[in-house]
C-alpha cells in the first residue's frame, strides 16, 4: 500500500517534470507555436492545454493498464501530439494492434477457409 | 443440385471479380513489367508478437537510423494487446528524428513510393473483418509479370504475395501505409498540408532540428506556402538562429500578408533582438488587420503589452542594427 502510494507520488512528480519541461520558458511567452497556428487557420479549437493535460494523464494510465511500465508510458505519451492523444483516449482497446503471424499461422489457415465461406454467403446475400 | 449450381455460379462470379492483374495497369507507360525490389532494405525477423517493432526497425534502419527492434519494444509494444498501435509507430518514428508520413490509401501511391526507392510499412488484416488478425509488414517491391507484392513479413525475408490478396488484406486494414522519411526528404506523392502538419508534429515533440529541415524542404518545394515559412521561422527561433527565423517570418508574410501569427512571432523576435519600436510597429500593423472576434487578437495584445514592458525594463538592451530595419515586415 505504502509503496503503491509513493509510486503514485513519483508518477505525479514525473508528470510535473514533464509539464515544466514542455511548456515554453518565460522568454518565449507570446510566441505562437506552429501546430497552434495551423489549428487557428483551420478554425479548430486551440489553446486547450488544460483539457489535453488531463487526457494525457488518462492515456498514460491506460497504457500502464495494458502492461506498459509507468516511466516508459510517460515517455511514450511525450512523443504523441495532442490530436493523437485525443484519438487514443478511451479507444486504445478498439484500435488495431498489429501483432504478427507466428502464433496464428495455424489459425490463419482456418480463418482463410472461413473467409472463403463467408465470401460465398456474402455473395449469395446480394442476390 | 441447386447448391451445386450455386457453387458453380460463385466460382464464375469470383472468377470475374478477380479479373486481370492488379499491378500492370497502375504503372506509368514505359515502365511496365519492370520489377522493382528494394533489396537493400534491412530484414529484421519478428519475435513473439512483435512485428510492430521489427517492421519499424527495418524502416528506421533504411532511413539511416541504427535502432534495433529491442530498442523499440518498450516504446511501441502493448503487452496486454500483444501488438502495437499505428499511432505509437508514428510517435516512435518522431522520437528517432525521422518524419512519419502516412500515404494516401491507394495501391497506386504505394507502388509509386516503391518506385521512388522507399519501403512502405503496411498494416494488414490477415483474418476477417469481424475477427481481424492485424499484422505489420514492409512492402519492398513488386513484380508486375507475376502480379505479386514483395514483403518483409514476420520471419520471412522475402515473402511474395499475390497482389489481389495483398490488396484485400491491406484494404481490410484501412489501406494504411507509413513512410519513414529522413528530415528534408519529400515523398514521391506529397500533399503540402499533410507534410507540413507532419513537420509541425515533429516540432511539437521537441525534434526542432529535424522539423526545421522538413520545413526548409517544404519552402523549397512550395515557396508560396506561408505555413511552411512560419514553421521554418519558429524552429530557427527556438534554435536561436534569429536571422534565418526573421527571413522566414518575412517570407511567410510575403506569401500571406494577413498571417497574424507570423506578425506576432516576428514582433517577438524583434523584441528579443532589442528592436522594440519595430516590434511594436509590427504588432500595430497586425492589430489593424484583425476583426474584434479574431481568436489571435488577444494574443497580439498580450504580446504588445509584453514588448512594452520589456522596453521599459531597466537594462533593456537595444540592438544598434535596429535602425537599419524598415518599418514594413
Amino acid at each position: 500500500m505504502n509503496s503503491k502510494l509513493t509510486g503514485k507520488a513519483g508518477l505525479y512528480a514525473l508528470i510535473l517534470q514533464f509539464a515544466i519541461a514542455t511548456f515554453p520558458p518565460m522568454a518565449l511567452a507570446g510566441l505562437i507555436q506552429t501546430p497552434e497556428a495551423i489549428a487557428t487557420q483551420q478554425h479548430e479549437l486551440s489553446r486547450q492545454q488544460l483539457s489535453e493535460a488531463v487526457a494525457r494523464e488518462d492515456v498514460q494510465q491506460q497504457l500502464v493498464e495494458l502492461g506498459v511500465d509507468p516511466a516508459m508510458a510517460l515517455e511514450r505519451i511525450a512523443v504523441l501530439t495532442d490530436a493523437e492523444i485525443a484519438q487514443l483516449n478511451h479507444r486504445i482497446d478498439n484500435l488495431p494492434a498489429g501483432a504478427g503471424v507466428l502464433e496464428v499461422i495455424g489459425v490463419v489457415f482456418v480463418v482463410l477457409l472461413i473467409l472463403e465461406l463467408v465470401g460465398v454467403t456474402n455473395i449469395f446475400s446480394k442476390f | 443440385m441447386s447448391r451445386f449450381a450455386g457453387i458453380l455460379l460463385v466460382l464464375a462470379l469470383t472468377g470475374c471479380a478477380g479479373t486481370g492483374p492488379v499491378i500492370s495497369p497502375l504503372l506509368p507507360a514505359g515502365s511496365s513489367e519492370a520489377v522493382v525490389e528494394l533489396g537493400a532494405t534491412p530484414f529484421v525477423a519478428q519475435t513473439d508478437y512483435q512485428c510492430g517493432p521489427a517492421a519499424l526497425a527495418m524502416l528506421l534502419q533504411a532511413a539511416g537510423s541504427r535502432v534495433t527492434p529491442t530498442d523499440l519494444v518498450p516504446a511501441v509494444y502493448l503487452p496486454a494487446r500483444q501488438g502495437s498501435l499505428q499511432l505509437e509507430l508514428i510517435a516512435a518514428t518522431r522520437r528517432h528524428g525521422r518524419l512519419p508520413y502516412v500515404i494516401e490509401p491507394l495501391i497506386s501511391v504505394l507502388l509509386e513510393e516503391l518506385r521512388a526507392g522507399r519501403p512502405v510499412l503496411v498494416l494488414q488484416n490477415l483474418g476477417l473483418r469481424s475477427h481481424p488478425v492485424w499484422h505489420y509488414a514492409v512492402a519492398v517491391g513488386y513484380r508486375p509479370e507475376a502480379d505479386e507484392i514483395i514483403l518483409r513479413s514476420g520471419t520471412t525475408r522475402r515473402k511474395l504475395m499475390d497482389a489481389s490478396r495483398f490488396m484485400r488484406t491491406w484494404e481490410n486494414a484501412g489501406a494504411w501505409g507509413l513512410l519513414v522519411l529522413r528530415p528534408g526528404e519529400l515523398p514521391a506523392r506529397v500533399d503540402p498540408g499533410t507534410y507540413i502538419r507532419a513537420a509541425a508534429d515533429l516540432e511539437s515533440v521537441g525534434q526542432t532540428r529535424a522539423a526545421g529541415e522538413a520545413y526548409a524542404a517544404a519552402t523549397a518545394h512550395w515557396p508560396d506556402n506561408a505555413t511552411a515559412w512560419f514553421g521554418l521561422g519558429n524552429t530557427h527561433y527556438h534554435l536561436g538562429e534569429l536571422e534565418v527565423a526573421e527571413h522566414a517570418y518575412r517570407q511567410a508574410l510575403r506569401a500571406d500578408p494577413g498571417y497574424l501569427a507570423a506578425y506576432n512571432n516576428l514582433a517577438m523576435l524583434l523584441a528579443r533582438r532589442g528592436c522594440y519600436p519595430a516590434a511594436l510597429a509590427t504588432l500595430e500593423q497586425a492589430l489593424e488587420l484583425t476583426r474584434p472576434d479574431d481568436s489571435l487578437r488577444g494574443t497580439l495584445l498580450e504580446t504588445y503589452r509584453e514588448v512594452l514592458q520589456r522596453q521599459r525594463a531597466p537594462g533593456a538592451q537595444v540592438d544598434p542594427a535596429c535602425n537599419d530595419l524598415g518599418q514594413q515586415p
